[in-house]
């Protein structure tokens, strides 16, 4: 139970301004920060105003009746009239600002509650739509490590301006004991971090099962699966931090950037523990690399950097994954509309994640989006993810809208540790090729090295990439035609 | 071919060359002696003997060898043992099975460690000259130039020859990974199989596999030590004497012994030796290049199947303590894990599909060596079937081992693991919180001049009311029997556990000797019906010696001294109303002067051995004590039931 919080004081003083100059009637956002098992205590970075709905309304308002807006504004500076305004939340909207916020945070920093800007009587009506707020937040971004039930409720009250957190715990039905006060103050936080840093390689290789040997069909599917397993054998792995053999629990006092290195078993796929002799329709070849930091208070153990970064690596590649998923289910409703043939070339690649692998009789495969890192608060950074097809803007539209942060404005400010995606193998190469060199492609950097020089600007999928080629020919053919036909017809008129 | 008799010596390190008795069965003439050593000794040092078992197929016999001798030893010679050697003759032989032999194992260029012109010894016994053995050097450059060693040094303490200069190293490696095949073609499997295996090994010297050393013992105050590929040595040829000093790791071996010699008395390996544990993992954090964002392929087939292999490797290497670590990994454990996985390839490669092995590699020590071996078993096939039995008596065969005690069954394997040693041992000592050899300790017999005949290996006391079970005056013959049934658990004949009361009665009751009632009641049992027991239970047969009054027992004395000798199992006396187990007699054959070391069932008390001892629950028993006490009744018969040895291994 966390019974004290610490918030950044140079954020929130801002915040704190920012809020009274506005002067909303109300306003609901996210509480980016960390809450600490190991210390009982919580950290706040950062609030982050949850923007208007798909429909141009706040996600938060007050409803007050036979009172216009501006009464209304009015009224909420003085006590008296507003006590019987409601606050209505639109949770699904604060909830989804949740889901998509967490892509973007790092190991370490985490969607920990709710604050709420409005008056102290509103509040006190509204207890339990905060709460179900909260809880709404909680299953749309739950911890994957730890089995916290509990997140910060912040209240910012405007006259007499105040500060209080609540903590917010959920295992239990929502009433009004879920609420309980700790103690709140500023201080500073977000310097005092230490960072930590990984790039983690993998490459799975899991075999797709046929029709009675598994459920399990579809692409989006057998990676999650995938996903779950490695993060199972990730979680048990021992590292390296700085160069030397973590020793658990151990607290780790130099400061600055530290890089960690994973080592798993050799040679022991997890993957395949349950079964022998089986049929299969296909492998699965997923690979690749991912850039992971994590950010740990100073005195928090070593081992929950570790844990921090373990985390950030597996929701890194699941919110790809989900991103992947979403543009399919996207891309499958506006088909409908569009003209079947364009659609048709358009999406194979989008659809990719729905592909029922045990149908499938082609090579196929799916790029991820690469992650980038944007510079946030005090040296920390958040990340987001750029599709193949993307550009540097939709990163910036996102640090705007979801992070109420302003854009980068130098680009070069933007790390982007990773590439885009690499093959492998060459599209020729065949299952076989594939069954025979397993788990040994890592081990071959400089045949990766040539491939990716051939490969790096070549488009996203191998149909694609088909389609390149016989176009080129196509051209070819029309080029030479055009000519006979130029040709002979000059030579029909010259006669 | 020339023989120089020079001032040389050979130092020897087996307590006594393990030869082969006369009379021993299983001792073909003439035989094959591979001599044992080190690269990491004084040449020539000889550390054990084994026996060749298929001198007439070499290659087989190099790839026994080199499985079962770990990497840090090797095969420096051979011995000729011949009824009536032809000196001349016989050397030539033991030149050119040691030379024959090392080219299979270790190639031309001599292995890890050697020199090219290796110097390697040879020997001859003639067994009708007492066991004389004459032993030679010769260097692998000109086999004909014979040096004879002109004295033999037989070290005091062999064992920390061995220990104090050198260590264990010890690596498990469960590897694991996916075979693919086309059911139509059932032969391509063994392709992909090899194909799989040469991955696994070429990935033993990947740049992103790492190694990780520690010490062993949870207390290891010293930091593990981390190698990553680019730290090994693997490209460049060395010795051990010639370790760069320019690169950063330099840890040697020693810098990870912490017992550096301070046990005093050798017990077993695990206890006396260094031992260093190297885990292997895979760094999945080495940038090679700039890392790529993650991409999901899809090979798809036509009708394929996929079968798991799942292979449990370990290795023991000796490496001298002066070795750098870097060294001793790419030296002895990279190979000796190559090896290792080579081998099982072999072994089970004909039989991937149809069966599915489960090859284990497991160490002893057996008596008589300090050095480990390793031996794979396949864990299929239960212990005793006549193909794991044949395999086992082989194996006793070569390491000149009695082939009626069972030394190499997988209870027997040492066990060297960091983790394993902790849960077993607290589980040991819960599971067995019996006394054990209560008669170790207790004052002498009083007899003079006698000689003493004792049982062999290891017994639990269980008396009266043990595990809260009141047996009090009925259940002494049944305590008796489950000390004898404990001597068979503790010497590996059996896995079963020692019946209780009701459990001895459930079996005299199965096997018709009586009456169902009998199950659960408090009627005793005697000599005849432990037989019965025995018999059943363990497979055991029992000789059964009658006396018609406890003054006749004296005159057994000298059967059972014999039998003390040669069987070495406890007895036990059921005689009037009193059943006792009889653990060895005290006999002087000339004056006929004799005592009993008895160990009484009817002690009552609490597990305290001084107790025990004290109250001579556990004691030297002479026919007539010092007060002219009758210890056996003179008005009553006795029957002594002797069990016989299993004569298997």
């Amino acid at each position: 139970m966390v019974k004290a919080v610490v918030g950044e004081e140079s954020r929130l003083k801002l915040i704190e301004d920012r809020l009274s100059q506005a002067s909303v009637p109300s306003q609901v956002g996210l509480v980016i920060g960390k809450l600490s098992k190991s210390l009982d205590k919580g950290f706040v970075f950062d609030l982050i105003p949850t923007p208007l709905n798909d429909a141009g309304e706040p996600a938060s308002s007050l409803i007050e009746s036979g009172k216009d807006d501006g009464n209304k504004k009015k009224g909420s500076k003085s006590k008296p009239q507003s006590d019987s305004s409601a606050l209505v939340i639109d949770r699904d909207w604060v909830s989804e600002h949740a889901r998509q916020v967490s892509r973007m945070l790092l190991g370490g920093m985490k969607v920990i509650g709710v604050y709420i800007w409005v008056n102290e009587s509103s509040f006190k009506n509204s207890t339990i739509t905060l709460c179900q707020t909260v809880k709404g937040v909680c299953d749309a971004v739950p911890f994957m490590d730890t089995d916290m039930d509990e997140r910060l409720l912040i209240h910012i009250s405007y006259s007499p301006r105040r500060w209080t957190c609540r903590n917010c715990s959920l295992a239990s039905n929502i009433t009004s004991s879920s609420l309980r006060p700790c103690d709140f103050k500023m201080g500073k936080v977000l310097s005092s971090l230490k960072e930590f840093r990984c790039t983690y390689n993998f490459d799975m290789r899991l075999p797709v099962f046929s029709e009675n040997g598994s459920s399990i069909r579809k692409m989006s599917e057998v990676l999650r699966r995938g996903l779950s397993t490695h993060a199972k054998e990730l979680k048990g792995a021992k590292c390296l931090i700085n160069g030397r053999l973590g020793i658990e629990d151990e607290q780790y006092a130099p400061d600055g950037l530290h890089e960690v290195e994973f080592l798993l078993p050799f040679m022991h796929d997890k993957s395949l523990e349950v079964y022998r002799q089986t049929e299969v329709v296909g492998v699965l070849v997923f690979h690749g690399s991912v850039c992971s930091f994590a950010y740990l208070n100073p005195k928090e153990p070593m081992s929950q950097a570790l844990n921090e970064i373990k985390e950030d690596i597996i929701m890194s590649l699941q919110s790809r994954l989900e991103i992947l998923c979403d543009e399919a289910d996207r891309d499958s409703e506006s088909i409908i509309d569009e003209d079947q043939e364009a659609g048709r070339h358009l999406s194979m690649g989008k659809q990719i994640p729905q592909l029922d692998l045990q149908l499938q009789r082609e090579f196929s495969n799916l790029s991820f989006p690469r992650r980038v890192f944007i510079p946030w608060l005090a040296g920390t950074y958040i990340c987001d993810y750029i599709l193949p097809s993307e550009t540097i803007e939709v990163l910036k539209d996102h640090c705007v809208e979801l992070m109420s942060m302003e854009a980068p404005e130098d680009d070069s400010a933007i790390l982007g540790l990773e590439s885009e995606a690499l093959y492998v193998t060459s599209a020729s190469k065949s299952f076989w090729d594939i069954a025979a060199s397993q788990l040994s492609s890592e081990s071959k950097p400089d045949g990766l090295i040539s491939k990716k020089s051939k490969k790096e600007r070549s488009p996203g999928t191998s149909q694609l990439a088909k389609l390149g080629d016989l176009s080129i020919v196509a051209a070819f053919f029309v080029l030479i035609f055009s000519v006979v036909v130029g040709l002979a017809l000059f030579v029909f008129r010259s006669q | 071919m020339d023989t120089d008799i020079q001032n040389s010596n050979i130092r020897i390190l087996c307590r006594k060359l393990v030869l082969p008795k006369l009379h021993d069965q299983s001792a073909e003439i003439p035989q094959i002696r591979w001599l044992i050593g080190s690269p990491f000794f004084p040449s020539p040092t000889i550390i054990a003997t084994i026996r060749c078992i298929n001198s007439a197929d070499f290659s087989k016999e190099s790839d026994d060898i080199r499985i079962l001798l770990p990497k840090g030893f090797e095969v420096i010679g051979a011995l000729i043992v011949k009824n009536d050697p032809n000196f001349e003759n016989s050397v030539g032989e033991a030149v050119d099975a040691a030379v024959r032999l090392r080219k299979l194992l270790y190639g031309d260029a001599g292995g890890g460690f050697s020199e090219k012109d290796q110097m390697l010894v040879g020997g001859v016994v003639d067994l009708n000259n007492a066991g004389d053995v004459q032993f030679f050097t010769f260097k692998t450059g000109n086999v004909k130039k014979i040096e004879k060693i002109s004295s033999i040094l037989y070290e005091e303490q062999p064992e920390k020859y061995v220990w104090e200069r050198g260590c264990l190293l010890q690596c498990e490696l469960q590897i694991k990974f996916p075979v693919y095949y086309p059911p139509k073609n059932p032969k391509e499997v063994e392709k992909m199989y090899i194909r799989a295996t040469e991955v696994v090994v070429s990935n033993l010297v990947d740049l992103k596999t790492t190694y990780i050393m520690e010490a062993n013992g949870p207390s290891a105050g010293e930091q593990p030590v981390v190698l990553s590929g680019t730290d090994l040595e693997l490209h460049k040829e060395m010795s051990s004497t010639t370790s760069q000093e320019s690169k950063v790791k330099t840890f040697a071996c020693s810098d990870l012994c912490l017992k550096a010699g301070k046990a005093i008395s050798y017990t077993s390996i695990e206890e006396y030796a260094d031992i260093i544990h190297v885990s292997i993992l895979s760094n999945r954090s080495k940038r090679s290049l700039k890392p790529a964002a993650p991409i999901a392929e899809y090979y798809p087939v036509e009708d394929a199947k996929v079968l798991v292999v799942d292979h449990k490797l370990e290795v023991l290497c000796y490496a001298a303590k002066d070795l750098s670590l870097a060294a001793a990994v790419s030296k002895l454990i990279i190979p000796a894990l190559v090896d290792q996985i080579l081998s099982m390839r072999n072994k089970i490669l004909s039989h991937l599909l149809t069966e599915h092995p489960q090859l284990q590699p497991y160490h002893f020590v057996p008596p008589g060596f300090f050095i480990p071996i390793t031996i794979f078993y396949e864990l299929s096939y239960g212990e005793m079937e006549m193909k794991q039995v044949e395999t086992r008596k082989t194996l006793h065969i070569r390491f000149g081992l009695p082939l009626d005690r069972p030394l190499l069954r997988v209870v027997n394997a040492i066990n060297l693991s960091v983790k394993d040693n902790k849960t077993t041992g607290s589980a040991l000592r819960k599971g067995s919180s019996l006394l054990k050899d209560v008669h170790l300790g207790i004052p002498s017999s009083g007899v003079s001049g006698g000689t003493v005949s004792l049982i062999q290996g290891s017994y639990e006391y269980y008396h009266y009311l043990l595990d809260g079970f009141d047996d009090s005056g009925w259940g002494c013959a049944y305590r008796s029997l489950q000390a004898i049934v404990s001597w068979f658990r503790l010497q590996h004949y059996s896995g079963i556990d020692v019946p209780s009361h009701r459990e001895i009665q459930q079996t005299l009751v199965e096997i018709g000797d009586k009456d169902p009632s009998f199950i659960g009641s408090r009627e005793w049992i005697g000599a005849i019906e432990l037989s019965f027991v025995l018999d059943k239970l363990l497979g055991v047969s029992c000789k059964v010696i009658n006396v018609r009054s406890g003054a006749e027992l004296p005159e057994k004395c000298r059967e059972l001294a014999l039998h003390f000798d040669t069987q070495g199992t406890p007895v036990m006396i059921g005689g009037g109303v009193l059943a006792y187990t009889l653990l060895g007699v005290d006999y002087n054959e000339v004056s006929g002067d004799c005592a009993f070391l008895i160990l009484d069932p009817h002690y009552t008390g609490t597990d305290d051995l001084k107790r025990i001892v004290s109250g001579g629950w556990c004691g030297w028993k002479k026919a007539i004590d010092s007060k002219g006490k009758h210890f056996f009744l003179h008005d009553k018969f006795y029957n002594l039931l002797l069990p016989q040895r299993p004569n298997t291994v």
